[in-house]
């Protein structure tokens, strides 16, 4: 083949596989879903499978979480899709709300799923329209679910025990 | 297409490697900062050596296209050499400190001593092999929680001994062939590299007839 073809190929696929490289090292994807998933999305074709996503939603909405989990991972493969990654947030809330305590397990993990429907988003903002759910912005679950992990005097008030899940 | 091609592929590819820590999950993880100066001593001992020509990969006379081939080659070199060497430097305790010490005295002393492009990469088989052994199959050894109970109450007394700074954190199985997988492809890649013509210092006279 000729220098002229050869160099400026070179160059591109030199220069096209070190961003790959960057983008792995930045994004330290898991699983092979995860990279396939995150190469999709940089070029718009990455979608959910929408009969889990559905699934996900009935399971969330019978307060069966657990399951609405495993449905909506199963619709969003590489954690790239905003609303799946907050109704998972969502599902983790419900599930460690309580009464008199919450789960700190499950609220950190539902931290984490917040933060990255946040990063997902575009601008971080996402406002998800469901009449079903009482929080309907990511910034009012992640302050909730933020509450539930901070220690402070109003966690020993006699009050809460009244309080309601949203 | 050597340096076009070949080159940035098998360096960037030892890159990616020597940069993978395997565990419960894969992380990867970036040079550490030290790594970065043992990494900038070894691209000149390559150059002192004339293991690696500069003028081959970067040079006036040479097309942009063919320039930009060249920095990429240089840069991807200078990548892969810092993250094999941060790959093959144990990751805490004395281990880490004596292995960096050793690595800066040594790669001092090979750019002191300019050797030439065979012995310079015969030294570097040599400490990238023995590092390797040391971390992967000595460390690794000492730090595999799966072995017997004698060991295992030895390593702790040894541990002991030494204010716990030896114990390494256990590493998985596929570790130690990741790292001589990337170690070898560097080491092919350093001797595919452009060198410097070999000018003779002697005079050879001929009879003319």
């Amino acid at each position: 083949m000729k220098d002229s073809v050869i160099r400026p190929a070179g160059l591109v696929a030199s220069l096209t596989y070190a961003a790959i490289i960057a983008w792995l090292y930045v994004s330290q994807p898991q699983t092979v879903a995860q990279v396939t998933g995150g190469f999709s999305s940089m070029v718009g074709a990455y979608t959910v499978d929408s009969v889990a996503f559905a699934d996900g939603l009935r399971f969330f909405r019978a307060g069966q979480f657990p399951e609405a989990r495993a449905a909506l991972r199963r619709a969003d493969p590489a954690d790239r899709d905003a609303p799946a990654q907050f109704y998972i947030a969502y599902s983790y809330y419900r599930e460690g709300w309580g009464r008199l305590y919450s789960d700190d397990v499950l609220f950190g993990q539902g931290l984490a799923a917040v933060d990255k429907a946040i990063a997902l988003a575009p601008g971080g903002r996402l406002a998800v329209d469901d009449p079903e759910l009482q929080m309907h912005s990511a910034d009012e679950l992640r302050a909730e679910l933020q509450r539930g992990l901070t220690r402070e005097a109003a966690d020993f008030n006699p009050l809460r025990v009244f309080g309601t899940r949203k | 297409m050597r340096d076009a091609l070949v080159l940035p592929f098998l360096f960037l590819t030892v890159f990616l490697l020597a940069g993978a820590r395997v565990g419960a999950s894969i992380a990867l993880v970036p040079p550490s900062v030290f790594s970065l100066v043992l990494g900038t001593m070894l691209v000149a001992t390559l150059v002192r050596s004339g293991a690696l020509s500069p003028d081959a990969l970067l040079h006036g006379s040479r097309s942009v296209v063919a320039n930009a081939n060249g920095a990429v080659v240089l840069a991807t070199l200078f990548g892969s050499a810092s993250q094999v060497l941060s790959m093959l430097t144990p990751r805490s305790g004395l281990p880490l400190f004596f292995v960096d010490v050793f690595l800066f005295v040594l790669l001092l002393n090979t750019l002191v001593a300019q050797p030439d492009r065979t012995r310079l990469l015969r030294s570097l088989a040599v400490i990238f092999g023995s590092t390797l052994v040391l971390k992967h199959v000595l460390l690794a050894g000492l730090s595999d929680p799966s072995g017997g109970q004698t060991r295992r109450v030895l390593v702790a007394l040894f541990d002991a001994a030494t204010f716990g700074t030896i114990a390494q954190e256990p590493q998985s199985a596929g570790s130690g062939y990741l790292a001589f997988l990337s170690a070898g492809l560097f080491l092919a890649g350093v001797a595919t590299l452009p060198r410097t013509a070999v000018v003779s210092s002697s005079t050879h006279l001929t009879r003319v007839r």
